[in-house]
């Protein structure tokens, strides 16, 4: 009875040890979460793939991050989505018009937004302008990129923690989220998208005390 | 516990084996993680049962040192407690699907826990089981329940509808198995005072 008490007790403490390295001590459920918290505390470098889209000059994505300096929030998007990328787009309205606000109160905050589509093959830059236009971006502070080579497009989800999942009614269902980048290109934060206003001044903060 | 009680141990274990290269048959193992309802559903349980026959082929030595130490079968309930709880977090899933390491410790996990079970069936008796039961059951509906509903997706690779199914499985499952389980205990129960009075009137 004894050995098995001990044993019974092992046992219980090897789950305990699974379930808190699984749960970063039972601060994380899902893999999400688990992501938001891994980038927070180990950011994670933009891997150099090529992008390209309406006045987009930069080679690959590293150089597009790095232009101006200052920090950019970024969202994965697709053009033919009528779900969450809508809503995704009016929060960037909204972040767009808050940047706006910024520049006319004479204190421009040095801070972009991207939109990265993840369905290169259709959006195409003409496909991603008339989508910008659509949703008003500004050029000087919205850029709408696609990643051309379909391998590399992979390799950056991949990267950067994006999934997508075919929902089979034709659209795509995705872990939508406001990823914010610094200067270095390095993704520092993973907001949710009802969080905006968090995103919003985590960014500014970096473009503030960037160098 | 024993699943057929006519098969010889060896073919249980080699029917343990053919179902278990069946399950590691990547189109299988795809179709069966396509969904997340058939992943936890039914990837799981068929783990678990590979588990179950391949303890078949132990020999009878090792049954021994087992039950030292699975006294009244404690150790091997806990086993499978902790193996089914740690694989109701939601990452797991994602996980499994994302690294090939959490996927073979899962399933190694689910043969563990498949064969602990066996084990430790029908030394446990019914208190042991009762308690096992009363803790594994209601994790199970509860998980259930919050997978239902929940607004959020749980897990990246699994669609909103597909999670709510597998909630939906999760609770029946365990209203399903406590009322398998207390048929068998009032039958079991029925029949012992049925023998009672039986000895009594000869």
């Amino acid at each position: 009875m004894l050995r098995t008490a001990v044993l019974s007790l092992l046992l219980a403490l090897c789950g305990w040890a699974a379930a808190n390295w699984l749960t970063h001590g039972f601060q994380v459920w899902t893999d999400e979460g688990a992501r938001r918290l891994e980038v927070a505390l180990h950011p994670v470098d933009a891997p150099r793939v090529a992008v390209d889209g309406p006045g987009v000059a930069a080679p690959d994505l590293p150089a597009l991050l790095a232009q101006d300096g200052g920090a950019t929030i970024a969202d994965f998007i697709y053009t033919r989505c009528q779900t969450v990328c809508l809503s995704l787009g009016s929060t960037f309205q909204q972040l767009q018009a808050a940047l706006q606000a910024d520049a006319e109160a004479g204190h421009p905050a040095n801070v972009r937004l991207l939109s990265i589509s993840f369905d290169g093959a259709h959006d195409h830059p003409a496909v991603l302008l008339a989508y910008a236009r659509g949703l008003h971006a500004d050029p000087a502070l919205w850029r709408f990129a696609r990643v051309p080579d379909a391998a590399q497009q992979q390799a950056l989800l991949r990267r950067l923690g994006v999934v997508v999942v075919p929902n089979g009614r034709g659209d795509y269902e995705h872990n939508a989220a406001l990823l914010v980048f610094d200067a270095r290109g390095r993704m520092v934060r993973v907001f949710d998208i009802t969080e905006q206003q968090l995103a919003l001044d985590y960014a500014r903060h970096l473009a503030r005390n960037a160098p | 516990m024993t699943p057929w009680p006519r098969c010889t141990p060896r073919t249980q274990a080699a029917l343990g084996l053919a179902l278990c290269a069946l399950l590691a048959w990547p189109a299988l193992r795809q179709a069966l993680e396509a969904s997340m309802w058939r992943h936890m559903v039914l990837q799981f349980p068929l783990l678990m049962g590979v588990g179950a026959l391949l303890a078949a082929a132990l020999p009878p030595r090792a049954h021994t040192v087992v039950s030292r130490w699975n006294a009244h079968g404690i150790a091997g309930l806990v086993l499978v407690a902790g193996v089914l709880a740690v694989l109701m977090v939601p990452r797991v899933l994602d996980l499994a699907l994302r690294e090939p390491a959490i996927e073979i410790s899962k399933c190694a996990a689910l043969l563990g826990a498949g064969a602990a079970l066996r084990l430790s069936w029908r030394a446990a008796g019914l208190v042991v089981q009762g308690f096992f039961l009363g803790n594994v059951l209601p994790m199970t509906a509860v998980v259930g329940q919050l997978y239902i509903d929940t607004p959020l997706r749980l897990c990246n690779a699994y669609l909103l509808d597909d999670q709510a199914r597998l909630g939906q499985w999760l609770v029946g499952l365990a209203a399903l198995l406590a009322l398998g389980w207390l048929a068998r205990v009032g039958w079991w129960t029925v029949r012992r005072e049925g023998d009672a009075i039986a000895v009594k009137n000869a």
